[in-house]
């Protein structure tokens, strides 16, 4: 089989538990994610949802210590044999705190670096800062220090510095966890962008709402065990199910749930507000 | 009546403030501008005179000036200058150095002798011309020029890192500090208040919490440098050499290659005259010789 038919990620088997914790992080994982995906991860707090995307990134157990068992694969390769170069050319990996991930003291030095250690020359540096700005609006801040910028502003830098180095996937950890309703829809307005691409993206977020939009499958993790990754409106239709794992499923998803518990609706409860709509309209018409 | 409002001057941002862009040591390349801050912190090493000390600090006067430093900034600095004083000269106060020939100076309660505060003297003014030297240097620079010098210097990337890395550490670690004390103050604590043993136990609690911040920090950063492929020695993924995008942004021109062959030159003539002829020794200083005969030695 060609590298194209590779899934992007490939884990088999997987238990990792850190240093000095007596309960895996993660136990049995198994998960394909398959090339240009845009897979959503969801669970409460403390689940293991960090930890996958350290996994995939292959930061665990690299930077890590503990008890490591199983076999991850980037695009058909063991991460445990790759270099963290490669690893890093590979899976793009962006922090639930931007702040965390910023080495350097203005954005233009910040979004350089990664490319620098790639090896790339200036021309090729020149060419992906531009590709990079045509898709997240940035050149404006070049010249700022991240630590200077807005919450909405430094996560886009942060998405930004991963995506000039043009990893093949890209894995975001809460990207929207520490900035405001404003922040929240420019990162928003990113990942949409990021879907018309080619990227295999994989997000962890707890907003279910924006997330539905976008996600063509959706696991949970839970307790360390991540469940097999559902299609979105699979998922999203388990509305009861979401609740008690603590989630806050769509807003429209669990009016529609409530309506089919009411008698007044039979269909899989819709996600996302153009289906739901429609549904409206039917409801009310046979009403 | 319409009142004309200039236009804000546009400033850029610097380890300790803010310059406007119109300042000429802009005008040089950050190698430029570290060999003078490794020329002008040197020079007073050279120079024990202190009114030769002095004059260099009128030098440094006129570059904060000429550098279009806010000099208002360096109020701050007030502080620390009055301590340094206020420490050293009571050194010499309470516990002096003595030898036989020393001659006696009676302040109050307290013997002194000329020879050990002639001494104090001449390092307190060499002192604070090597601060201000780098108080110029950091008032004018960014970290980025720092880097930028280092490694037109071709000192190892790594090292460079770390440097730029511990500049970022030092100003976390006192926004860090800010926090938690207005965490304090918004929780009802008035140091002010407290007595200086209180307060001196307050800041060791700091500590805690600083250090543990600190640490994560670390591991974070740390992370994330592994997750952009970063090595400490170095290596890129080619294989090939690492292009250093933003050093390339600046250019060695002649005026700088004249300036740093200038302050070396500048460096080597002050080194060459102490060294070779004590011409800038405590024994040549004008003002110490006429306080010496005042006191009844032998100038």
């Amino acid at each position: 089989m060609g590298a194209a038919g590779r899934p992007a990620v490939a884990i088999a088997g997987l238990s990792w538990t850190y240093e000095r914790r007596s309960e895996p992080a993660l136990r049995d994982v198994d998960l394909t994610i398959d090339q240009g995906e845009f897979l959503g991860v969801v669970g409460p707090n403390e689940s293991g949802k960090s930890t996958l995307l350290y996994v995939i990134q292959g930061l665990i157990p690299s930077n890590f210590n503990g008890i490591w068992r199983g076999r991850v694969e980037l695009f058909g390769k063991d991460t445990s044999a790759m270099s963290g170069l490669e690893r890093a050319a590979a899976a793009g990996l962006v922090f639930a705190d931007p702040e965390a991930q910023f080495t350097a003291m203005t954005v233009e030095e910040e979004l350089v670096f990664g490319l620098e250690n790639l090896g790339l020359d200036h021309r090729q540096i020149e060419l992906r800062l531009q590709r990079v700005s045509d898709l997240i609006d940035l050149e404006e801040l070049y010249d700022r220090s991240p630590y200077d910028l807005s919450g909405g502003q430094k996560q886009r830098v942060a998405i930004a510095c991963v995506l000039a180095m043009e990893p093949r996937v890209l894995l975001l950890d809460e990207p929207t966890s520490m900035i405001d309703p404003r922040g929240k829809k420019e990162i928003f307005e990113v990942l949409r962008r990021l879907k018309d691409t080619d990227h295999t993206v994989v997000v962890v977020e707890h907003n279910l709402e924006e997330l539905a939009a976008l996600a063509d499958r959706v696991c949970l993790v839970e307790g360390g065990r991540v469940r097999p990754p559902l299609p979105a409106g699979e998922f999203f239709a388990r509305v009861d199910e979401l609740i008690e794992a603590g989630l806050q499923p769509p807003q429209v998803a669990q009016t529609f749930a409530e309506l089919a518990r009411a008698g007044l609706y039979d269909g899989p409860p819709p996600y996302r507000f153009e289906p739901a709509v429609s549904a409206a309209r039917e409801v009310l018409s046979h009403g | 009546m319409a009142v004309a409002v200039p236009a804000p001057r546009r400033m850029r941002k610097t380890l300790l403030g803010a310059v406007p862009m119109t300042s000429p040591f802009y005008a040089l390349h950050p190698v430029t501008r570290l060999v003078g801050l490794l020329v002008l912190a040197a020079v007073p090493l050279f120079i024990y005179m202190p009114e030769a000390n002095l004059a260099f600090l009128s030098l440094l006067l006129v570059l904060f000036v000429g550098g279009r430093v806010d000099l208002r900034g360096l109020r701050i600095y007030l502080p620390l200058v009055m301590t340094v004083a206020f420490f050293m000269f009571l050194v010499v106060l309470l516990s002096p150095d003595y030898a036989s020939g020393y001659i006696p100076i009676h302040l109050g309660p307290f013997t002194t002798y000329y020879q050990s505060l002639r001494w104090t003297i001449a390092s307190y003014v060499r002192i604070m011309a090597m601060l201000f030297a780098t108080i110029l240097y950091f008032s004018t620079n960014h970290e980025r020029e720092i880097l930028v010098a280092l490694r037109t210097l071709r000192v190892p990337f790594a090292v460079s890192y770390i440097v730029g890395l511990s500049v970022r550490a030092a100003g976390m670690f006192m926004e860090d500090f800010r926090v938690i004390r207005q965490a304090e103050q918004a929780r009802g604590l008035d140091s002010s208040s407290l007595r200086l043993r209180d307060r001196t136990r307050l800041y060791g609690m700091y500590l805690v919490p600083l250090f543990t911040i600190a640490l994560r920090r670390a591991e974070e950063i740390s992370n994330a440098l592994a997750a952009r492929g970063y090595s400490m020695s170095g290596k890129v993924l080619t294989g090939g050499v690492r292009h250093d995008f933003v050093r390339a942004r600046y250019r060695l021109r002649a005026i700088d290659a004249c300036l740093i062959l200038l302050m070396v030159a500048g460096l080597a003539v002050v080194a060459y005259l102490q060294v070779r002829s004590g011409w800038f020794g405590l024994e040549r200083s004008p003002l110490l010789m006429a306080w010496q005969r005042h006191l009844g030695g032998t100038g």
